[in-house]
């Protein structure tokens, strides 16, 4: 143990004495947090819309008049025709155009479905499928409202359930965690790692008759510390800046995030021990495990959306895992009890490339 | 009892050999050198035998123990100085030796009188990260660190290295001392001169031993006369050699130039001088010198050329 308490020591040193490496490791995720969330949020307020009302009856102008209070649109005009329409998406810039058709009321109280049509703007992808989710949510919960009196519904596709205002700061946070853990622990512990080898302190370590076990861990547990700290930075930033709820148990959250660390340090450690440069760790690294998982992790795209062998990949990166279960307990406050088999998952990752590394390290060529 | 017996060793690395049938013994409280230029094979050996490395073939036992399955306790018992600076260039004097003392778990306090010597030079600069330390200390520190838990076997792997003239014969006498504190040492070294400071050497040319013997020994079986002449003209000279009147092996050797001939200088004086002459080569200071292990080297290497081709 006292092996360890040294190397604990010396690795906290040099943490502490490369003061530009640690700046960047605490600023990095503050300043990611507050750029996902002030400059890259998809939330759209305001949006110039146009409504064809082809009934004008009192639900049409009941439905029009909750589309106006949610705040997220303005109506700009109310065309009669569908070149009408055509022309306010040139000269008006509408976002969106929704056509109610005739006989609005009747249909709502006699027929089982109404088809209401929207027209939106898609040279902003982004922008229109954020405005797309606004109106059906608002349509749901219209035909919720009118339901008290008739069977019938408006036609909807999609369910919002857990993020009904599609608030692009709670789909962030949670990758933004698996980026900055990636950054951290994985990438630190193995650039930490390959520059023993690079330096040659490795093989005077190797030789030394300290334990190995050892050496690895008390390699490792520093960055996790940091990690920790950049994870429970971030989480404090997104629930006081942009009120970001728990909704499960905070002390679950931080259980999953302790395995995730550990999964992170597993990964940094078996590429070290496969690279002899820092160099090519921090490529690796990056390349390897960092991009991936910003690209196939659900955080930026939609799993759903990728090609089968893209969906099929995914599952080799611990971040989707990492962030179905973050996501789970944050947002729909899920228990261990849900959420135990990605835990699982996470876990085995981290025990089997804990095993590479170590079986590496003292392998001699 | 040998601490090291090594028999028909071999490593490659592809297609080159490191190592080829390499046999050697160390004794008690010698200090062994191995001597080669670089890219002999010295490192790859001393990987090898401080258990860094596997070898390809041939056996090799250290203190006993076999380094291919013995080698946790190997690593016990033995000091390590690596070849290239393998201490925290960020850690301080004082941290770096605390750290490694650690590691071998090994009492600071206890181990202080065997490196109190090269200690008491490095206190001075004790709160100084040892990346900013010069050559000469920088050694003198990983040479601690390498003696902190006082091993019984020492490896140096081309300790001198970079290492000013003056820090270089320090370093040298330090060795000396610390054979003296009962520790074998196996050191390398790319530099002939300090070979003669060992107590038997090995010379390593392309990844086999050459010539293994004291170093008086080997000066002793040196074969033909050492002529040694200076002379300002040292490159046409050379050239000019090749087409003499007589056999010889000739080489620069600083501003002389070394001349090895197979008959005795007296004989072959007359033609020497004349054949200078005729080519207007100035020169001074000719004269029959003893050979220095470089000599001999370079005379065994021209020898077992000649005897392949």
């Amino acid at each position: 143990m006292k092996e360890l308490r040294q190397i604990l020591k010396k690795e906290f040193t040099h943490i502490f004495r490369d003061k530009i490496t640690l700046f960047l490791v605490l600023a990095i995720p503050i300043m990611l947090v507050l750029l996902f969330g002030f400059t890259i949020s998809t939330d759209i307020r305001h949006a110039n819309i146009s409504v064809m009302d082809l009934s004008a009856d009192s639900q049409s102008k009941a439905l029009i008049e909750k589309i106006t209070a949610s705040g997220y649109f303005e109506v700009v005009s109310y065309p009669k025709t569908e070149s009408d329409i055509n022309h306010d998406f040139k000269d008006k810039n509408i976002k969106l155009a929704i056509i109610i058709p005739q006989n609005f009321e009747e249909q709502l109280t006699n027929e089982r479905f109404v088809t209401i049509q929207i027209i939106s703007d898609v040279s902003d992808m982004n922008v229109a499928s954020v405005l797309n989710n606004y109106v059906k949510a608002i349509l749901y919960s219209f035909t919720e409202e009118y339901n008290g009196n008739s069977s019938s519904a408006i036609e909807l596709c999609t369910e919002m359930r857990y993020n009904p205002e599609a608030n692009s700061v709670y789909m962030f946070v949670p990758g933004i965690i698996t980026l900055i853990m990636i950054i951290v622990t994985a990438l630190m512990s193995s650039i930490t790692l390959s520059r023993e080898v690079e330096t040659g302190t490795m093989r005077m370590l190797l030789i030394a008759p300290v334990k190995k076990v050892y050496v690895i861990i008390g390699k490792v547990i520093p960055y996790m510390i940091l990690s920790f700290i950049s994870t429970i930075l971030i989480l404090v930033i997104s629930v006081l800046v942009f009120h970001m709820p728990i909704n499960g148990s905070v002390w679950l959250l931080l259980f999953v995030c302790i395995i995730f660390m550990l999964t992170a340090a597993s990964c940094g450690m078996a590429i070290s021990a496969l690279v002899k440069t820092q160099l090519d760790a921090m490529m690796i690294t990056m390349m390897g495990l960092f991009l991936p998982t910003a690209l196939l992790s659900g955080f930026l795209f939609p799993i759903d959306n990728m090609p089968y062998f893209f969906q099929l990949l995914a599952n080799i990166f611990p971040g989707k895992w990492f962030i179905i279960a973050i996501k789970d307990v944050m947002l729909k406050g899920s228990s261990f009890i849900d959420i135990w088999e990605y835990v699982l998952i996470l876990f085995g990752m981290a025990s089997a490339l804990m095993f590479i590394s170590l079986t590496r390290l003292d392998r001699r060529r | 009892m040998a601490l090291i017996e090594v028999t028909h060793l071999n490593k490659a690395y592809g297609k080159v050999k490191a190592l080829q049938d390499v046999s050697f013994d160390v004794h008690e409280s010698e200090v062994f050198g191995v001597v080669g230029p670089d890219g002999a094979g010295k490192s790859t050996l001393f990987n090898i035998l401080t258990t860094l490395l596997l070898p390809d073939s041939g056996n090799a036992t250290v203190l006993h123990h076999d380094v291919r399955t013995d080698y946790l306790e190997i690593r016990k018992h033995i000091g390590y100085l690596p070849g290239t600076f393998s201490l925290y260039p960020d850690l301080s004097v004082e941290e770096n030796l605390v750290f490694f003392a650690t590691m071998y778990q090994s009492d600071i306090e206890k181990n202080m009188p065997l490196i109190l010597p090269i200690w008491q030079q490095l206190l001075p600069f004790k709160k100084r990260p040892a990346g900013k330390l010069s050559g000469g200390m920088k050694q003198k520190l990983a040479l601690c660190c390498a003696l902190i838990h006082k091993p019984t076997l020492l490896f140096l792997d081309e300790p001198t290295t970079g290492v000013d003239p003056v820090s270089r014969k320090e370093f040298w006498e330090i060795l000396r001392s610390i054979k003296q504190q009962g520790i074998t040492v196996v050191v390398s070294t790319p530099y002939m001169d300090e070979a003669t400071l060992c107590d038997r050497i090995a010379l390593l040319q392309n990844g086999q031993f050459i010539k293994m013997d004291t170093p008086q020994a080997i000066i002793s079986d040196f074969r033909g006369t050492l002529v040694s002449l200076r002379t300002p003209d040292i490159f046409r000279l050379h050239k000019l050699l090749s087409n003499a009147p007589f056999r010889c092996t000739y080489y620069p050797y600083g501003e002389h130039m070394h001349i090895i001939l197979e008959q005795p200088l007296e004989e072959l004086l007359p033609q020497l001088k004349q054949f200078l002459d005729q080519h207007q080569i100035q020169f001074s200071h000719i004269q029959q010198i003893t050979p220095s292990v470089e000599d001999c080297f370079i005379e065994i290497v021209k020898n077992s050329h000649a005897q392949n081709h």
